[in-house]
């Protein structure tokens, strides 16, 4: 618990207020929550069939059946996600042609800018951080590559799952090359996800707002200094200032 | 040390006469074996050299007792002095004792036990073979030792190398005649090819094995490799030597690996080497008959996964290493992934690296202050 500053609180009641805003719908936490599940359920269930001349999927895998059970369960899950990305997508489509999709999570070239200045920053090349909106492009990075990631585990996945009709409408040399795809895409997502998404909302800062909906002011106002202003929560410059701790 | 003397002068004496002994018993035993050739054999061959020598068999079968002299001196026992007695042991002299067997058939079983006495190792090999099961099963058509290697014939079995493969076609007379018109039977029968395989090398020798069960099966593919790995017997032919590898590596292959090494017992159907190739008619790529010719590939998938179309073939990577102009599309996925795995790792690992000394050096400035 942080104590209040006391600078910033002589008039201010004993009575610590907290303000929160509204960060993701309850439909995008599901989603969330899901895509967490299923995703972490088929990298478990794909990573013994992936390296099954190993003695550790030997031992995991010890009789067909279990081979059996474990297809199964992977084929399972990869309905549920493929059922998720159809919603999403869906989703989408619908929020655009009532035209209200956001699209603040579209890459624009102020994400360009940002990136440039943050490297900038990051390499004390320059003291100015760059300011963000409700997604910076870090979120941006991750959102896309697994957008793209997942789209890629599901085509190959399912090419896999049915290389008989596929090679009815492509040629066959597809199943080959979506196997590869497949086995390799899965491990630079884990790690990408291990090491740029678990860095960014575990480590850097604890950032739980896809579960609960809710961002604080104060980390709004540090991390999305444009969503906060946009939100109302007034001007950021002075909030910087005072926010030396 | 004078006290021992005399026992010494006793014991020389004992070892002297001990060694006389050796040496005159070496004499004997030498001159008895010098007298000893032809001997038996001539004595067995004033009756038996004759042709029209032969009995009748309770089973009505007539017993030919003739004994070729030129065929018992070119075979390899004779010469080395290992007469007719070593084997015929019941037979010391005229009269002999009585045949009690009823049939030709009865009186082999009943004899060639007599090999064992010499060849006990391969003898005991037989016994865990096929071929003892089935006799063990009733069939005393099974083949003994005196089938394949002759009785009184005996020879080198592999002189020349494709003799191995026209003995075991005596029986198999369908699989020789597929083997014959195959690349390896090609070579060894007609120039006597020493680095093909014959029967005994994939099937064994003596303890040959039902090659019928899951276990022969699921090790075959490392009995091809036997050869078909070989990089220095492959250069001489102009064939690529990883099939092998590659093999392992493919869909089928790790599938046959895991059972292999853990459940050799359970039947598996994954293809290994012989679905595709073939068995005993294995033949050259380029060979229009060939299972794997392309001509004939579509049918030979199709034997495993009915109903695939003709665009199926083409996922078959055919043992070879991923290049642009036969696997177009494995090259290029591998060459993304080689540029973008290190690049997006890399590059999230870099900036994550870059974030955290940044945050670190500020804090550090900052408690400095």
């Amino acid at each position: 618990m942080k104590q209040p500053t006391p600078p910033l609180s002589p008039d201010s009641t004993p009575v610590r207020t907290e303000v929160h805003f509204k960060r993701f719908t309850l439909g995008q936490r599901w989603e969330h929550a899901i895509l967490l599940l299923s995703a972490t359920i088929l990298l478990l269930t794909g990573l013994p069939q992936k390296y099954r001349d190993t003695s550790w999927s030997q031992y995991i895998l010890s009789t067909p059946e279990r081979v059996e059970l474990v297809q199964q369960i992977h084929h399972i899950t990869a309905l549920i996600l493929t059922a998720l990305v159809v919603y999403h997508l869906g989703h989408a489509i619908l929020l655009l042609a009532r035209r209200k999709l956001p699209g603040n999570m579209l890459v624009s070239w102020q994400d360009i800018r940002d990136t440039w200045k943050m490297t900038k920053y990051l390499l004390f090349l320059s003291k100015e951080k760059p300011e963000f909106g409700k997604y910076n492009f870090e979120q941006k990075v991750t959102y896309w590559f697994i957008f793209f990631g997942v789209g890629i585990m599901v085509v190959t996945g399912f090419i896999l799952w049915f290389p008989e009709a596929w090679t009815r409408l492509f040629p066959g040399g597809i199943i080959p090359a979506a196997r590869l795809s497949h086995s390799t895409e899965a491990i630079v997502a884990a790690a990408f996800v291990i090491i740029w998404h678990f860095f960014h909302v575990l480590i850097e800062r604890l950032n739980l707002s896809i579960f609960t909906g809710w961002l604080n002011a104060e980390d709004t106002r540090t991390y999305h200094p444009l969503e906060y202003q946009r939100l109302g929560g007034g001007s950021t410059e002075k909030s910087e200032t005072g926010d030396s701790q | 040390m004078a006290r021992f003397d005399p026992h010494r002068r006793w014991l020389a004496f004992i070892l002297a006469g001990i060694s006389v002994l050796i040496v005159g018993f070496g004499f004997a035993a030498s001159a008895w074996a010098q007298e000893e050739p032809g001997d038996t054999e001539t004595y067995c061959l004033s009756c038996h050299a004759n042709p029209d020598l032969a009995m009748e068999l309770p089973s009505g079968e007539s017993l030919s007792l003739y004994i070729s002299p030129e065929m018992l001196s070119q075979s390899i026992h004779s010469p080395l002095g290992i007469e007719c007695q070593a084997c015929h042991t019941e037979i010391t002299s005229y009269p002999h004792p009585e045949v009690t067997a009823q049939s030709q058939r009865e009186l082999s079983l009943d004899l060639y036990e007599a090999c064992a006495k010499c060849h006990s190792d391969n003898y005991d090999k037989t016994q865990d073979s096929v071929h003892a099961q089935v006799m063990a099963d009733g069939n005393e058509n099974a083949p003994i030792c005196t089938d394949c290697h002759g009785a009184h014939d005996v020879h080198p079995p592999d002189q020349p190398r494709a003799n191995i493969s026209t003995t075991c076609g005596q029986c198999h007379t369908a699989i020789l005649e597929e083997y014959k018109n195959s690349i390896h039977g090609g070579a060894l029968i007609d120039e006597d090819n020493p680095d093909v395989p014959v029967c005994t090398d994939c099937h064994g020798v003596h303890n040959i094995q039902d090659p019928r069960t899951s276990q022969f099966r699921i090790e075959s593919p490392e009995m091809c490799a036997g050869c078909h790995a070989d990089a220095e017997l492959m250069e001489k032919y102009g064939l690529p030597a990883d099939v092998y590898s590659l093999y392992n590596l493919s869909w089928h292959g790790v599938d046959v690996n895991v059972y292999k090494a853990n459940w050799p017992t359970i039947w598996h159907e994954s293809a290994v080497c012989t679905d595709c190739h073939g068995v005993h008619n294995i033949r050259t790529t380029d060979d229009p008959a060939s299972m794997v010719n392309p001509a004939n590939l579509l049918s030979t998938c199709q034997n495993c996964h009915p109903g695939v179309g003709p665009n199926w073939t083409g996922a078959w990577t055919g043992h070879n290493q991923i290049s642009l102009e036969r696997t177009p599309f494995v090259y290029y996925t591998d060459v993304f992934y080689s540029l973008f795995a290190p690049i997006v790792l890399w590059g999230s690992a870099i900036y994550v690296v870059l974030k955290i000394l940044h945050i670190l050096i500020e804090r550090t400035r900052r408690s400095l202050k």
